[in-house]
């Protein structure tokens, strides 16, 4: 698996699985975006007070739509990763099963996929706010690491959930269900404050969580992140990560059989 | 330069692939076994082709799985020095809705080639694809031969240290096929490799060096085409009680009054019984007849049909003007003797044994179809068409000097 072959697969997945339709690459932007503009009119007349009401940042028209995107940009982008690299050997199955692949190293067109897509629409997301003449501050500069955590951990579970997959198909449907759960369990829409303090251990187990309020804290408040946290969840990824290549690269041969 | 070495395949079937896990946490089988290939061991030289033939099942798309890299060997080794390609799966990859140009570079990196590499040789597959214009366009709008014909001019161009070719070499036209055949010559010629897999005998004849038998996952045979088909032909013979080689061979259709009959039949070539003879053998066609009750002079004939029902050649003991005489209760064995001057294919042999010349007159026994025989490989020097007449040339005059 070489690297034009990694960029080939990415392409195909941002440019050419839409070359048939009128608007084309456009769709891979589209989606996102009225994502994005849902949440923002649902949820902006319900929550706008409440944000207000904690005093956020100088923009305050705009400071729900601020808060939602700067957590639901890094979600989209973890949830698609995880989601797609599950179902990954299901869907390539008619290649690997055809020419040589590199099953380990084959999904990782997924996070870089994803990454591109963050990326553009964090672009978007920078300048609406430079133009609503919000402070840019150096704290930014956290951002590309902690994205990089954000897509080693989707990258890790969604491997882990594609090697499980092969043997149990019913994976892809559970870890879709279980994604969208944790969406609902991560302050991304709402603010953790509004949670019951009961409830807060649900949130310091959930890794989504610190790694989603760091980026809002370096990108809104213009603070450094914590780094206990980070320095754990990005061991965990790692070792994760090592145990599912060592368990993959242990049942290659009974992959692919299956596939 | 291949070289394989002990090579085992076994498959767990599971009733699910969940078991697979079960079995790994209970430490208790879940499984039955099925060991697709059993210990093969065989090289290839570069520059050399070798025939893989095995009926089916015997393991020969296991084996070129494992060639190929898309399953792993549970035992024993593959070596070779660069890439190998297949010819197995022209166009995998392909994308309907992208260009002709696109899907070059698409299948191009996914059969192992670089991006510098398709750039390089983008015309020339282009060209040998004759799709002209067409690249252009959407893959979609495209026939299927023409799909067919730019798969295989970028596989062609892959360069592979060696080749995996199986039936799919009969793509396109004959004028495409004569092109790419000669484009693998070029390729053998040059040092590559090729391993072919077929059940065209005869092609196993003319395009291999050497040829191995699988049957049942083991190496049956290793050594020259004409053997190895022998070798298949014993095997397939083993399998004729069969039900499923029964039903491939079709009804024999028989009829007739039967104060005689015709019992047995068989053809046989320089070294024997055969199934499979070469154009130009002398063969031998052997008939048992047994008599039941008096008869008057009888005659036996022989009809050769091809595979399409068509009569190519018969003949019968009356025109022959061998006369001949069964009592009841006889039995009496008959020879013809003819070379088998037919192209390369796959013929029946009806046989009939009626009275006096014609068998309206009075038909004692007549079976369609008795004797199944294919003609592969050749001791005639190469022809057209579906019989070979025993042809010279020489030069009667030439005039004029040479300037």
């Amino acid at each position: 698996m070489n690297r034009s072959l990694l960029l080939q697969f990415t392409r195909q997945d941002l440019i050419d699985r839409h070359a048939g339709s009128s608007l084309g690459a456009l769709w891979t932007l589209l989606l996102p975006l009225s994502q994005i503009l849902i949440f923002s009119l649902v949820f902006s007349k319900v929550m706008g007070m409440k944000l207000q009401a904690m005093g956020m940042g100088p923009a305050s028209e705009y400071s729900y739509s601020i808060y939602l995107i700067a957590g639901l940009l890094p979600w989209l982008a973890f949830a698609n990763t995880v989601n797609r690299c599950v179902g990954v050997y299901q869907e390539k199955a008619s290649l690997i099963s055809k020419v040589q692949l590199s099953l380990l190293r084959l999904p990782l067109y997924i996070p870089l996929t994803e990454s591109i897509l963050y990326l553009i629409g964090m672009g978007f997301f920078a300048a609406f706010l430079l133009v609503i003449d919000f402070p840019f501050n150096w704290t930014w500069l956290w951002l590309p690491l902690l994205m990089a955590m954000v897509m080693l951990l989707a990258f890790t579970l969604g491997l882990a959930g594609a090697v499980l997959n092969v043997f149990i198909r019913d994976t892809r449907e559970v870890i879709g269900l279980i994604v969208q759960i944790a969406f609902w369990a991560t302050p991304i829409v709402y603010v953790a404050d509004m949670i019951d303090s009961s409830w807060h251990w649900l949130f310091e187990g959930n890794p989504m969580f610190h790694l989603i309020s760091a980026i809002r804290l370096v990108l809104i408040e213009g603070q450094a992140p914590p780094l206990m946290p980070l320095l754990i969840i990005a061991l965990g990824s790692l070792v994760l990560l090592a145990l599912t290549r060592y368990v993959g690269k242990r049942l290659e041969r009974d992959i692919r059989d299956f596939i | 330069m291949i070289r394989v070495t002990e090579l085992h395949k076994g498959f767990r079937l599971y009733q699910k692939p969940s078991d697979r896990l079960r079995e790994i946490i209970l430490r208790r089988p879940y499984h039955r076994r099925f060991e697709a290939l059993k210990g093969i061991s065989f090289t290839v030289p570069a520059g050399q082709t070798l025939g893989v033939i095995g009926q089916n099942g015997a393991g020969k798309s296991t084996l070129l799985k494992i060639l190929s890299g898309v399953l792993l060997p549970d035992q024993g080794q593959v070596d070779m020095q660069g890439r190998v390609t297949g010819l197995l799966e022209l166009g995998t990859g392909f994308d309907g809705a992208l260009t002709g140009r696109a899907n070059i570079l698409n299948n191009g990196l996914l059969i192992g080639m670089s991006a510098e590499e398709i750039r390089q040789h983008e015309d020339s597959i282009i060209e040998f694809a004759e799709l002209g214009r067409f690249i252009d366009e959407p893959l979609r709008t495209y026939s299927s031969g023409m799909m067919m014909r730019l798969g295989f001019a970028i596989a062609i161009h892959a360069n592979p240290a060696c080749f995996l070719v199986d039936e799919a070499l009969s793509v396109g036209d004959g004028h495409f096929q004569q092109k790419c055949m000669k484009r693998i010559r070029e390729f053998r010629d040059q040092g590559g490799s090729i391993i072919f897999v077929s059940h065209d005998l005869n092609a196993i004849k003319q395009i291999c060096d050497r040829a191995i038998v699988l049957d049942d996952g083991h190496v049956a045979f290793d050594g020259d085409t004409e053997g190895a088909v022998n070798t298949y032909n014993r095997i397939m013979a083993r399998l004729d009680g069969d039900p499923e080689a029964v039903a491939e061979q079709g009804q024999r259709h028989e009829f007739g009054s039967r104060e005689a009959e015709i019992i047995d039949a068989r053809i046989l070539g320089e070294h024997g019984v055969a199934k499979s003879v070469a154009t130009g053998e002398p063969v031998r066609i052997q008939v048992t007849l047994q008599g039941h009750q008096p008869t008057q002079s009888l005659s036996l004939g022989f009809m050769i049909r091809d595979r399409f029902g068509q009569d190519i050649f018969g003949t019968n003991s009356h025109y022959l003007e061998h006369d001949f005489e069964l009592a009841p209760g006889q039995q009496q064995v008959l020879e013809f003797a003819l070379p088998m001057n037919l192209a390369a294919g796959k013929y029946t042999v009806t046989l009939a044994l009626h009275s006096e010349q014609h068998h309206l007159e009075h038909c004692y026994h007549w079976v369609d179809n008795h004797i199944r025989f294919e003609v592969a490989g050749s001791r005639v020097p190469a022809f057209a068409g579906v019989a070979a007449l025993t042809t010279t040339i020489s030069t009667i005059s030439t005039e004029g000097n040479a300037t």
